[in-house]
């Protein structure tokens, strides 16, 4: 057990550091920043929704489709990363692999640009 | 020839069968056109008839009564033939049944039995048919009439023809059928429908004795063929010698069996309450089934099983003492019944209980001998009686009669010698057969035979009483009929009367004439065998003057009677009745035996159908059954389709839990 | 080539075809002025046509791609073959229907052959994650296709519904996945059977076989895993629901067959008892459920509901009599749900379709050919001889005893028998009832699928003998 645990000491000290830093932070802001409230500043921040109100309420569809977009290449991005490291490893095979996985990314870009999927108006 | 007579009326009976199918509708037209085209000469008017009744074109009832008067010239020659030179002649068909040791060929089996029941049968079924012509020449169903008719006759023939006892069984039902169906001929009359059921069904009864007969024969005898089962039945008595009646009781109970179906046919007592109730059929049908011919098949089964009886002294006596109470309470009965058809049945009864005490005394030929002569009268009165119902525009009720001797003079004479024989009238035919059973019973000398011979002596004297009566309240005294039916009384046409003649000519001469062989001095040369021949046709010749002279003196004093009540003084049976109200009651209702067969059988086997009706198959199997599980199915898919709520929600819930149901299976309760 | 030779590409070149026309012919549809939805349309027959070839006559026996994630057997050919032919139907029934409700689109075949790559690729999962890949690839075209006519609200009410469920199916999935993958260390088919009989796992990997059936279930639509069938046969474009209920379901059944037997055949009593209670309580719900509807695309949602009840009977026996039972019954339902809704489609009175069971009163005396091959294609789905539908059970009813699995087959027979009524009832309210006012008339297409549907289950019985042959062949090729 006790080897177990002294692999995750690292793990306790960074969290022990994390918690102290955003702790002081916090408490310098309390101690030390000037205080001139408004009811914007009070208020929650939602991305362009009042926070508290009628979940029937009309919004822009558009909001949803250049987010559902971006998270799309958003994730494809995500996989570049493990594939960039590993380059070495998987070698030519792996490179195209990931190229044509991109270019099919990409029909699938030309194809919502097309349809006019990302413009606002 | 024999075969001949045998399916002559088959085949009349199928293309007059055919008559009520599309088939047939097609080929009437044909016929009527052929008919327009040649047959100016003859057929124009009838066709004109044929157009109004509904297109029922005359040819089939032409057909079935042609084929008919050609069976019965063919049965009367084989009849003379048989007169003086007899013997078994064996005519094989096909091969009909063979399983394990069962086996049954299709034999026609002629014997001098069989020969004068042919006679019968054929003589009595042409007239019948002939005489339909006119009677139901009006009816729209006359071509299903004329083909239930031949084939009734073809089944009696095959009854009578039989070699074996599951040939003789075949007809035996056939003959049921047709009397099924023709009584209930007119099936839009609720009563002619329950008189059928009712006679099917107690019928039943005897069949199921007559069943059971034929089973223990094959037990016993291992085998159904009558001349093994004779032979065999003549070695069982040696047998009872043997073995102090062990065997007796073998062959009683075969017998006793036997007679039961013959019982249930021949309407004998108990099983006797069909038979007038049977009278809702047409009236042809009377004569030919109810009176002539079906009603006998259970003397002549007697009589062809007469090797067996002999064998069995026993089950002779019970035929004796039936045959006896039946004549005598059929008496009894008919004296006081008003329906013209009703008492007639009620004098069939009777006499079929005469016919009965003759073959139980042994005196077989005897009692076949009034088989053959009652078939004429009887059925000459039922005609007779037909003729009058016709007249009367369809009235059956003889207090509404009354005075009609006049305007239908010939009817008139045909009844008076009907009822002459029936009454047994010097050297008419019933004096003859008639009185020689009296004086058998009186021969045998044992104690049913006694008790017979007493019995049918006061039946005589009521037949003739209840013969008068009929007599002198139809055709006698004031019209009691409302004046516009009296006005209508017609004599019928020559088509029904021809008939009366031939089978009055039979009542008057049949006895006279064939008494030598039926059962005088030529009894064995003419039987031969047939029947088996006792000391008691010699014996019935030695008996005292006073017992030959009681059936007479007792007709006389009947006749006497009827004249002083329904001449003399018609107010004393009003009279009478209302002194003796209970005994009147008793007779009217026919000494109760429908009410108390209503009690004892009919309503517990109501109580017990209504019970599986509405509790075994309505509640029981339509419950759980058909209607329930559609019930239950509808039931079902109600509440599986609120499942679906077209909530996702729900939906996930419900895989959810399907999930966790697999899994909980697989942690707690799965075998793995 | 040098590319395709180290992914084993022989074997998976069907599936990569597919995918390039399906993506060439999006970049044709959105860079095509006009009207390009008849030409994408031929273009995928053509393609599917290609394809269907490509894969009969591209090889015999067991081959393997992507270090054996990927498998081709005469299973997966005979099933491929059936998918495509079942997509082509769908596209086939499409293309006078979406002009008349004017919802054409050329996404619309395009989103079928990437449907169906997704299915052919499920077909040969021998993995986990490829099984995962081909299924989430059917799924996401499916979910689209559903809310194809997303004017129509319930259209789209069944476009979400099939996307929620769907979802949380996937999630089952998954989660089942990677209890096997924890419980066994390895992802491939056979590296799990061998795992399992080496007497790894034990109850954390009958859990993941729940979960992974479980998730498998949903796609066949069997209970109680099938309640988005019915709001989503009816929402649905009635070609689309044609779709839904043929190729994905031949699909995702022939991925269940092979995920029980390839990595699970040691331990078939168990999963046997999870396939007997799904298979059980599909027949009951999809017969009774049926009755109470009035909506003929309902009516046909509980239908194949049932449908997948019975195919399951031969899966559950675990033998490959069972397996064979299995591939005839789904070879013939495809081929009896595409003709039943391919008269559904004819449906239409002056161009608006009707789904009321009872707009078909009397319709044998106004189309009397229609009638008689929707009575043929009932009689058949109630399984009555000598139609085809009645030797589908008979086959895995069959199995089922051979098994010993006497309870089953009898519930099974039971079930037929309550479900002929609906099937019967149709018969009856076309041949008996007054008749309401005809049909528009058929277009040509329509009319052939589904006469060759009609023909086809009556004369099964003539052709029976090879079409049995073969799919003894491709259920041998498992085992």
């Amino acid at each position: 057990m006790p080897e177990l645990l002294k692999e995750y000491l690292p793990v306790a000290i960074f969290m022990a550091v994390a918690a102290g830093i955003g702790l002081a932070l916090m408490a310098s802001a309390i101690i030390i920043a000037m205080r001139k409230p408004d009811p914007e500043k009070l208020s929650a921040y939602e991305c362009g929704f009042a926070p508290f109100d009628d979940a029937r309420m009309k919004f822009d569809i558009r909001f949803y489709l250049v987010s559902i977009l971006f998270i799309i290449f958003d994730l494809e991005v995500a996989f570049l990363f493990p594939w960039a490291i590993s380059l070495g490893d998987i070698g030519v095979y792996g490179f195209w692999s990931m190229i044509i996985f991109l270019a099919i990314l990409t029909i699938g870009f030309i194809y919502e640009w097309r349809k006019g999927a990302l413009e606002w108006d | 020839m024999y075969q001949a007579i045998v399916f002559l009326p088959l085949i009349g009976a199928l293309i007059a069968g055919l008559a009520g199918t599309s088939l047939f509708r097609m080929m009437g037209r044909e016929a009527e056109a052929f008919g327009h085209d040649t047959g100016h000469d003859h057929g124009h008017g009838e066709h004109g008839d044929a157009h109004e009744h509904h297109h029922q074109p005359p040819w089939p009832m032409y057909l079935t009564s042609a084929l008919l008067i050609v069976t019965a010239v063919l049965s009367w020659v084989a009849f003379i033939g048989y007169l003086h030179d007899g013997g078994v002649q064996k005519f094989e068909i096909l091969r009909w049944v063979g399983s394990g040791a069962l086996s049954a060929n299709w034999v026609l089996r002629i014997d001098t039995l069989t020969a004068v029941m042919l006679v019968v049968v054929t003589t009595v079924s042409a007239l019948v048919h002939v005489y339909s012509i006119g009677y139901m020449g009006h009816d729209p169903h006359q071509a299903r009439f004329f083909s239930y008719l031949s084939l009734f006759t073809f089944a009696m023939l095959m009854l009578v023809t039989s070699d074996n006892l599951l040939q003789l069984f075949f007809g035996w039902e056939g003959v049921g059928l047709a009397s099924y169906l023709l009584i209930g001929f007119w099936y839009k009359r609720p009563s002619a429908n329950a008189a059928a059921i009712k006679a099917f069904v107690v019928n039943r009864v005897g069949d199921f004795g007559f069943a059971l007969g034929i089973f223990a024969t094959f037990l016993i005898f291992g085998t159904i063929d009558f001349d093994p089962i004779f032979a065999g039945a003549a070695g069982q008595v040696g047998k009872t010698m043997d073995f102090l009646g062990y065997n007796v009781d073998v062959m009683t109970t075969i017998c006793l069996l036997l007679f039961m179906g013959a019982m249930g046919k021949s309407a004998q007592f108990l099983l006797h309450t069909w038979l007038p109730d049977a009278m809702e059929g047409p009236t042809p049908v009377s004569a030919l089934i109810h009176a002539a011919t079906m009603v006998t098949a259970g003397v002549f089964l007697v009589a062809r099983m007469s090797p067996l009886f002999e064998t069995a002294p026993y089950a002779s006596d019970f035929v004796i003492i039936i045959g006896a109470i039946t004549a005598f309470f059929a008496a009894t009965v008919g004296l006081v019944q008003n329906d013209i058809k009703r008492v007639i049945a009620y004098s069939t009864c009777s006499q079929l209980g005469y016919m009965f005490v003759a073959l139980g005394v042994g005196a077989y030929g005897v009692g076949i001998f009034h088989l053959f002569t009652h078939a004429f009268f009887k059925a000459l009165l039922f005609l007779g009686s037909g003729s009058v119902i016709h007249a009367m525009s369809d009235e059956q009720d003889m207090r509404k009669m009354g005075g009609l001797a006049p305007h239908i003079r010939i009817t008139w004479v045909m009844m008076l010698i009907g009822t002459l024989a029936l009454t047994g009238f010097p050297f008419t035919a019933g004096y003859f057969s008639k009185d020689a059973i009296i004086e058998s019973s009186f021969a045998s000398r044992a104690g049913p035979g006694a008790f017979a011979f007493w019995l049918l002596v006061i039946a005589a004297a009521f037949t003739a009483f209840y013969s008068w009566r009929l007599m002198l309240m139809t055709f006698h005294g004031r019209p009691r009929a409302s004046a516009a039916t009296m006005e209508h009384v017609h004599e019928s046409p020559q088509v029904m009367l021809i008939p009366l003649y031939f089978l009055a000519a039979g009542a008057l001469a049949a006895g006279f004439v064939f008494k030598d062989y039926f059962i005088g001095h030529d009894y064995d040369a003419f039987w031969r065998g047939s029947v088996v021949s006792t000391e008691i046709i010699e014996e019935m010749h030695h008996i005292p003057a006073w017992v030959i002279w009681s059936p007479t003196v007792a007709m006389v004093l009947g006749f006497l009677v009827a004249w002083l009540f329904y001449i003399r003084r018609p107010d004393l049976p009003a009279t009478l009745a209302a002194q003796n109200e209970p005994l009147y009651r008793f007779l009217l209702n026919k000494w109760y035996f429908d009410e108390l067969y209503d009690f004892i059988f009919v309503r517990p086997a109501f109580w017990l159908g209504r019970l599986f009706w509405k509790r075994g198959d309505g509640w029981a199997i339509d419950g759980f059954g058909p209607d329930g599980v559609s019930a239950w199915v509808v039931d079902i898919t109600n509440r599986v389709v609120r499942l679906q709520t077209g909530y996702v929600y729900h939906y996930a819930f419900a895989m959810l839990i399907g999930v966790a149901a697999l899994v909980t299976w697989f942690m707690f309760g799965g075998a793995h | 080539m040098w590319l395709l030779e180290q992914a084993d590409a022989a074997a998976v070149l069907p599936e990569i075809i597919l995918a390039v026309i399906a993506m060439v012919l999006l970049m044709v549809g959105v860079f095509r002025k006009g009207e390009t939805a008849n030409f994408v349309n031929l273009a995928s027959l053509f393609g599917l046509a290609v394809v269907a070839l490509l894969v009969i006559f591209g090889g015999s026996g067991r081959m393997t791609a992507f270090g054996g994630a990927f498998v081709v057997d005469t299973f997966a050919r005979v099933m491929k073959v059936l998918i495509l032919f079942g997509s082509a139907a769908a596209i086939t029934l499409s293309v006078h229907f979406m002009k008349e409700q004017k919802i054409e689109k050329f996404e619309y075949p395009i989103l079928i052959l990437l449907a169906t790559v997704g299915m052919m690729m499920m077909v040969s999962a021998n993995d986990l994650i490829s099984l995962y890949m081909g299924l989430e690839l059917q799924s996401l075209a499916l979910y689209v296709v559903a809310a194809i006519d997303r004017d129509n609200a319930r259209s789209s009410e069944a476009g979400l519904k099939y996307f929620v469920l769907g979802a949380l199916s996937s999630g089952m999935l998954l989660y089942g996945a990677s209890l096997i993958y924890g419980f066994t260390g390895a992802t491939g088919f056979p590296e799990i059977a061998a795992a399992t009989a080496a007497g790894a796992g034990g109850l954390g990997v009958l859990f993941g076989i729940v979960f992974v059936i479980a998730g498998l279930a949903f796609k066949v639509s069997a209970v109680p895993f099938h309640m988005w069938t019915p709001d989503v046969y009816e929402g649905s474009p009635t070609p689309v629901t044609a779709f839904f209920s043929a190729a994905p379901k031949v699909a995702a059944m022939a991925l269940l067959v092979r995920t029980v037997f390839a990595p699970f055949s040691g331990l078939v009593p168990d999963w046997q008892q999870i396939l007997v209670f799904v298979s059980i309580a599909s027949m009951v719900l999809g017969a009774f459920a049926a009755i109470g509807q009035t909506n003929i695309k309902r009516l046909l949602a509980y239908s194949s509901i049932g449908n997948m009840g019975y195919a399951l009977v031969g899966l559950a026996a675990g033998t490959q009599e069972g397996v064979r039972g299995v591939i005839i019954y789904m070879m013939i339902y495809m081929i009896m749900t595409l003709g039943s809704f391919a008269c559904v489609i004819a449906m239409a009175r002056k161009g608006r379709q009707v789904e009321e069971i009872s707009d078909l009163a009397g319709l044998a005396r106004t189309d009397k050919m229609l009638a008689f091959v929707l009575a043929m294609l009932m009689f058949s789905l109630a399984g009555i001889p000598p139609l085809a539908g009645f030797f589908a059970k008979y086959f895995v009813f069959l199995a089922a005893i051979q098994a010993n699995l006497v309870t089953l087959a009898v519930i099974g027979v039971v079930a037929s028998v309550v479900g002929a009524y609906y099937y019967l009832r149709i018969v009856k309210i076309m041949y008996f009832d007054e008749p309401a006012p005809g049909f528009d008339p058929m277009h040509g297409e329509v009319r052939l699928i589904a006469v060759l549907a009609g023909a086809f289950s009556l004369v099964f019985v003539l052709i029976a003998q090879p079409l049995v042959n073969l799919a003894g062949a491709a259920a041998a090729s498992l085992f």
